[in-house]
């Protein structure tokens, strides 16, 4: 058989439908997941034991067990206790909890990171813990973090084909359609894969642009 | 009246302050030497909350700084400057000085910048309240620092080894600064290393030897033959400093 | 089928699924390995061309999705080389060549770490390429890889529930298999969630162990 890209050409509107709506999951579940990594970071710095176990307990749970299990868990199990939303939401719900687990350390390795003596300066000028939260710990450390708090966004890029599994018509969902109605499915996933690549890519790149302009004021040398 | 009664401070097994006393009176500047270890920096850090006490009381008008409820109050009345400056580093020189101001003293931002900018002006940077503090030199930055501390209107300046960061040069932009402001009647407690300087704008001098407050005498007695000087550790230290 | 409870022998197939689990994951990790080092080494020798292209295909496989992957083997490979590999054919395959990409930036990441300097110190001594490699690199980079390669695996033990997509009986199909039959999704997923954390705390544990081993065996030659 020749390889033969001509064939996906009728198609493309349709996979584009597909590749917008992975980029919407995944942006929704990229600011469930740092929301959910923010607050579990810092359960996970607090003094208090029963509110760090747990959050503990949720980061290792949800790095060890599969997604598509998760997944699974909620798309089968949230009806059953009579929650019925759909599977675009479930797919948001289920990649910002899986992604929050790496969020909340990549956030937490930028808290532990950020000077003690900052904090203390901000301790002893009267600032509530809770101002100092917001104001001084949390942007530090969301911007010391940008480059892992991406490789969670491209990890989330590639897990969101698992949604598929779900009924949902993302890129992945998209394009297995196509496959089946061209027959072409080498062609068809061997696009996909680059396409997927680049995209991701793509991202790494925004990212490093990103860091580097958030860091910029962190980063330049004494004048 | 910021009051030290018998402050006791120990790490482990080691005791770095040892039944301290001291009182600083509003419009006093005091001066507080002693070689590196001997519990300076600790003392200061029991004033304004840093460490806990394990003896002893300490009160800055009244409010016991052991006291959760008093030390929000107590530290509303002292500023303190930091070796390191300690500035916060995604926020600019003006956002650095205007932040509690603001959240603390609840400041319209305006007022709170206005007074910020006025600030950063009399310590020569009134063109850098945009610049964030990797952008500038140590000096300007422990002078941002100053000025943050000032913008809470301190009854008390807490200065912890302010230039001990610095090369000459800074530490005498620095230094200028200080001496401005003692001269204008702020009350400041200053652990540093500059003798000569702690000599010119000292109302009194204490020395702080392993934990214990071995001489605290009026400057001039401080520095005279038959006063602080008569006692070996701080003839001692003096001529070691003076050589350095 | 008709919905029914759980069965005791519902326990066996569970059994079942995670030995289909547990052995596509060491079969797979294992070719992984052997294949990721493999490039690895040719890299070492710079050889032209085959470089380059091993680069390439490896940061292709490392950021595509592994489901993406699966179907172009599964689906692809019949409809366009005549291969049909089957499920379980198709799953080594894959996996195996996703292994080995994270494999491979691993091993050039161990061989980087240890100094120029180091090797050009051997080579001086007249020790060829080969016997730099054998004795100098990689006593020092499988220390250094351990880390990083149980991490590695960790994570690819959970890829291995991507399979029961297309139809391999892992513990993941398992585990779908008795959702649609019990409708106790909550326990089903319960279940299978725990056996695959389990298992993956397992080679934590184990790659935790042998790199005590390592840095030991390092430290007391160190003496």
């Amino acid at each position: 058989m020749r390889f033969d890209l001509t064939v996906l050409v009728p198609h493309l509107g349709f996979l584009a439908e597909g590749a917008l709506l992975t980029a919407l999951v995944c942006g929704l579940a990229l600011v469930g997941g740092v929301i959910l990594g923010m607050v579990v970071a810092i359960a996970r710095t607090s003094s208090n034991r029963v509110v760090n176990r747990i959050a503990a307990a949720y980061v290792d749970l949800f790095r060890n067990i599969p997604f598509i299990v998760q997944l699974f868990f909620f798309y089968y199990g949230l009806p059953e206790i009579g929650i019925f939303i759909d599977a675009f939401t479930t797919g948001v719900v289920a990649l910002s909890i899986a992604g929050g687990a790496y969020a909340s350390d990549a956030i937490r390795a930028g808290i532990l990171a950020i000077d003690t003596g900052i904090l203390e300066a901000a301790e002893v000028s009267g600032l509530s813990r809770r101002t100092i939260f917001r104001r001084i710990v949390l942007p530090i450390a969301l911007r010391t973090s940008v480059r892992p708090l991406g490789s969670v966004l491209i990890n989330m890029i590639l897990t969101s084909s698992v949604l598929s599994t779900i009924t949902l018509n993302e890129l992945t969902g998209q394009a297995k359609i196509v496959a089946s109605d061209t027959f072409r499915p080498f062609e068809v996933y061997f696009v996909l894969l680059v396409v997927y690549a680049a995209l991701t890519y793509l991202v790494s790149l925004g990212i490093a642009l990103l860091h580097r302009r958030l860091n910029r004021d962190l980063s330049e040398p004494v004048g | 009246m910021l009051n030290v009664e018998q402050v006791r401070k120990t790490f482990g097994t080691v005791t770095v302050l040892d039944g301290v006393n001291l009182a600083v009176k509003p419009g006093e500047v005091v001066s507080i030497l002693g070689s590196s270890g001997s519990g300076k920096s600790t003392l200061i850090r029991c004033i304004n909350g840093l460490e806990r006490l394990d003896g002893g009381r300490i009160t800055v008008d009244d409010f016991d700084v052991s006291k959760p409820r008093e030390l929000a109050e107590a530290r509303k009345r002292s500023g303190t400057v930091f070796q390191l400056f300690n500035l916060y580093p995604h926020m600019t020189a003006l956002q650095n000085i205007t932040l509690a101001p603001i959240e603390v003293l609840k400041r319209s931002r305006a007022e709170a910048e206005d007074e910020g900018r006025a600030l950063l002006a009399s310590v020569g940077l009134g063109d850098r309240a945009e610049a964030y503090p990797a952008q500038l030199s140590g000096g300007q930055r422990q002078r941002v620092g100053i000025c943050r501390a000032l913008a809470m209107r301190p009854r008390y300046l807490l200065l912890d080894e302010v230039t001990s960061a610095l090369d000459p040069e800074m530490t005498s932009e620095v230094l200028d600064i200080l001496a401005k402001l003692a001269s204008g009647g702020t009350t400041m407690l200053f652990v540093t290393h500059e003798i000569e300087f702690a000599r010119q704008i000292s109302d009194r001098v204490v020395f702080l030897e392993k934990g214990v407050l071995l001489v605290d005498l009026p400057t001039r007695d401080f520095f005279a033959a038959g006063g602080g000087l008569a006692q070996p550790r701080v003839a001692q230290f003096l001529s070691k400093m003076r050589k350095d | 089928m008709r919905y029914t409870e759980f069965t005791p022998y519902d326990l066996v197939l569970l059994a079942q699924g995670l030995g289909v689990t547990v052995a596509l994951f060491l079969g797979t990790s294992l070719i992984g390995l052997a294949v990721g080092t493999l490039w690895g080494i040719v890299r070492y020798y710079r050889v032209p061309g085959l470089t380059q292209i091993i680069t390439f295909v490896a940061e292709l496989l490392k950021n595509s999705p592994v489901l993406v992957q699966l179907f172009l083997v599964f689906f692809g490979f019949p409809a366009f080389f005549h291969l049909d590999l089957g499920p379980v054919g198709a799953a080594v395959i894959t996996l195996s060549a996703n292994t080995a990409a994270f494999v491979y930036v691993i091993a050039v990441s161990a061989i980087e770490s240890i100094g120029r300097d180091q090797i050009e110190a051997a080579r001086v001594f007249g020790l060829s390429r080969w016997q730099v490699l054998r004795h100098v690199i990689a006593p020092q980079a499988a220390a250094f890889s351990i880390g990083p390669l149980t991490a590695l695996l960790v994570n690819q033990l959970q890829v291995t529930s991507l399979i029961s997509v297309i139809g391999v009986m892992d513990l993941s199909k398992i585990g779908a298999t008795l959702n649609l039959r019990t409708l106790k999704p909550f326990v089903v997923w319960s279940v299978v969630g725990l056996l695959y954390y389990l298992a993956a705390k397992l080679v934590a544990t184990l790659g935790a162990r042998i790199e005590r081993r390592l840095r030991a065996h390092t430290a007391f030659r160190g003496l």
